[in-house]
Formats: C-alpha cells, structure tokens, sequence
C-alpha cells in the first residue's frame, strides 16, 4: 500500500472517529444520580458509624436489633484493639483469616464485597481494590476466608460489607504489616 | 458540616464535570445504561470522600480518575460474565440516533456505513486501545490526560494510540471500507 494511501485513509478514520456519536444521558438523569449518590453516601456513612466502635458481642445485638432477623458477628480473628478487630501480617508473605458471619435466617442472593486499603491484596485478584461475590447464607455461622497479601508495610483497613434486600452492614478488620 | 450544607458542597464540586464524566464514561462503556451506572457508582463513591474531594485542587480529573478506576474494577469483577455479552455494536439502536446527517443523503448514507464498519472495528481492538483512541481522537483528550487517567507514561499512551490507529485502518481495510 503506498503510504500515500495510508496517510489518506487515516485522514479518513480520524474525522470518522470526531464525529462518532454517543447517546446523552436521559433527561433529568444528573439531577436524579446526584440524588441517590447523597441519599445513598448518607446511608452508607451512616452504616459506617454503627459499626465502628462497637465489640464483636455488642456488635451482633445492635445489628439484629436494627436488621430484625439478619444479624452479623464481627470477624472471626485476634483480639480486638480499640474495638475494631485486628491481625498482624508479615510483608508480602500470604495470610488466610477467617471471617465469620452469624445470621439468624437462611439467605439467599446476598453480596459480600471486600475493600481493600492500598498495599495489601487478595490472593488471585492482583491489583484490585474491591471485590464482590454474590453469595448464600445458612442459618448460623457462616466462614469465608480470606488469602491477604501485603505488598507495602503501610497497613490499614480492609472492610467487608454483607447487603441483602437493601439492608447491609461493614465490617473493619485492622491489618498491621511488618 | 449539616447534612444539607455536605449535599450543597457536593453538588457545587461536582455539577460543573457532569458532562465530561457521563461523556468519558460512554467512552467506557459503550453503552448507556451501563454509562449511567457509571456515572452514579462514581457520585455515591465521591460523595463518601468528599472530605478529601474539597481538598484537590483538580476534582474533574480526581474524579475522572476514580471512574476510570471502577470501570476496571468492574471489568475485572464482571470479567468472565462479559466475556458472553452478545455481540452488538457501540452504536446499535438509538447510538445511531445521534449521527449527523448532512444536505446530502448519499453521501451520509455513504458515511453512515463507513461509521458502521469503524464501530465493529473499534469493537475488536482491546480495551485499553479503543479506550486510548476514543479518548484522544474522539473526545479530544490530550496525551498526558490520558497519561493521568490511566496511570501510564505518556510514551504507552502514545504508541498504543499509534498501535489501535494502525490496527483500525488494517481492520477497515480487510473489510473493504477503503476499497
């Protein structure tokens, strides 16, 4: 191809690619995300709080009080340090810790999503900051384990938040890396 | 702070992006609906950061980098479901809506074909070159833009646009566009 015809035929996809359309978002969309975004960032800050200062113990009554049949222990790890529980990781060397969920009922489609502070991973989703699964729930003490990997020695908090109908709870497990 | 004054501060730091962000986040997606859910992840996500949204100095590119981050995020998440999503152009349905016509039909009717080719073709390229090329060459985003968006020197952004550019015109031309 002479290169004539090369420069031409860029040409030609260049202003094909200016003028490629998109579809505008619907009428009144941004006054309507700007309204859940707040309702919703109030709601979740506000689930934050509850959980926060709370033991494992008192954790568990204020969230059946609250979810009326769905309640949740906090994680199943070492002893708690100002109330939130906490494990020690060694740098870059995996650590499975068990978190532990106790609920009242049977649940079906519930989501579970895990974030994770900068520095420190899930063992298989390399370089991902949030992972949800979407999981069932028996009556009664359910597990999951999770493989950390702490990249940095900076630590922080990995927070694993439980949803099911519109009602959810975080949790904060404090990772301490040396 | 009350509650209605954090909302007030909110809206005052992000409504004047709303239209670059919906816009990068077609460009994203692809499609508007998963475009919306886009744009309304990144405003709850924003929204529960906005201490530090009043703090940065650039929040349009904060936040154009936060939703690029949940756009990959979400394909990692969803990576195996989409793998099956069906195979339909960018600009199927109402995308075409959209379309500019011009006072003469055979030319845009030309035109719209030739738009159709380059949709299925920007279809085959991988994510981060159709996301490259729509952003430089579509949107007008400057290299180093890009280079703050996705986290990559300024040189990869450049030879992966010089890459999806050269990749597009030997997909057109395979399948006649250019003939």
């Amino acid at each position: 191809m002479q290169k004539q015809d090369i420069n031409q035929q860029d040409q030609e996809i260049l202003e094909l690619l200016k003028d490629y359309p998109m579809t505008e978002a619907s009428a009144g969309y941004y006054d309507q995300a700007l309204a859940r975004a707040t309702h919703e960032g109030t709601r979740r800050q506000r689930n934050r709080w509850i959980m926060t200062g709370f033991g494992s113990a008192i954790a568990a009554g204020v969230v059946l009080w609250l979810l009326g049949g769905f309640f949740l222990t906090a994680p199943d790890v070492p002893a708690p340090k100002a109330n939130i529980p906490g494990v020690a990781m060694t740098l870059e060397e995996p650590r499975t810790v068990n978190l532990v969920f106790a609920s009242a009922n049977a649940l079906d489609d519930a989501t579970l999503t895990v974030t994770l502070p900068d520095g420190i991973e899930l063992a298989g989703f390399p370089g991902q900051r949030e992972i949800s699964w979407q999981t069932s729930l028996v009556e009664g003490k359910n597990y999951l384990p999770l493989e950390l990997i702490a990249l940095t020695p900076t630590g922080g908090e990995v927070l694993a938040r439980l949803e099911h109908d519109n009602r959810g709870r975080t949790f904060r497990l404090r990772v301490n890396v040396s | 702070m009350s509650s209605e004054s954090h909302k007030a501060t909110f809206e005052q730091l992000v409504r004047p992006h709303f239209d670059r962000l919906y816009r990068l986040a077609f460009r994203l997606t692809g499609r508007k609906a998963e475009a919306e859910d886009l744009f309304q992840e990144l405003l709850i996500k924003a929204f529960g950061k906005l201490d530090d949204l009043v703090a940065i100095d650039e929040p349009g590119s904060w936040l154009s980098r936060v939703m690029y981050n949940l756009f990959i995020d979400e394909q990692r998440r969803f990576a195996r479901r989409r793998m099956h999503v069906v195979d339909e152009g960018f600009l199927s349905g109402e995308g075409l809506a959209g379309f500019a016509g011009t006072e003469d039909p055979e030319r845009d009717q030309q035109r719209l074909e030739k738009m159709k080719q380059l949709d299925a073709a920007l279809q085959k390229l991988s994510d981060d070159h159709r996301i490259i090329v729509l952003l430089h060459d579509t949107e007008g985003y400057k290299l180093d833009e890009i280079h703050g968006l996705m986290n990559i020197p300024v040189g990869t952004v450049k030879s992966r646009l010089h890459r999806a550019r050269a990749r597009l015109r030997e997909i057109l031309s395979e399948n006649g566009t250019f003939s």
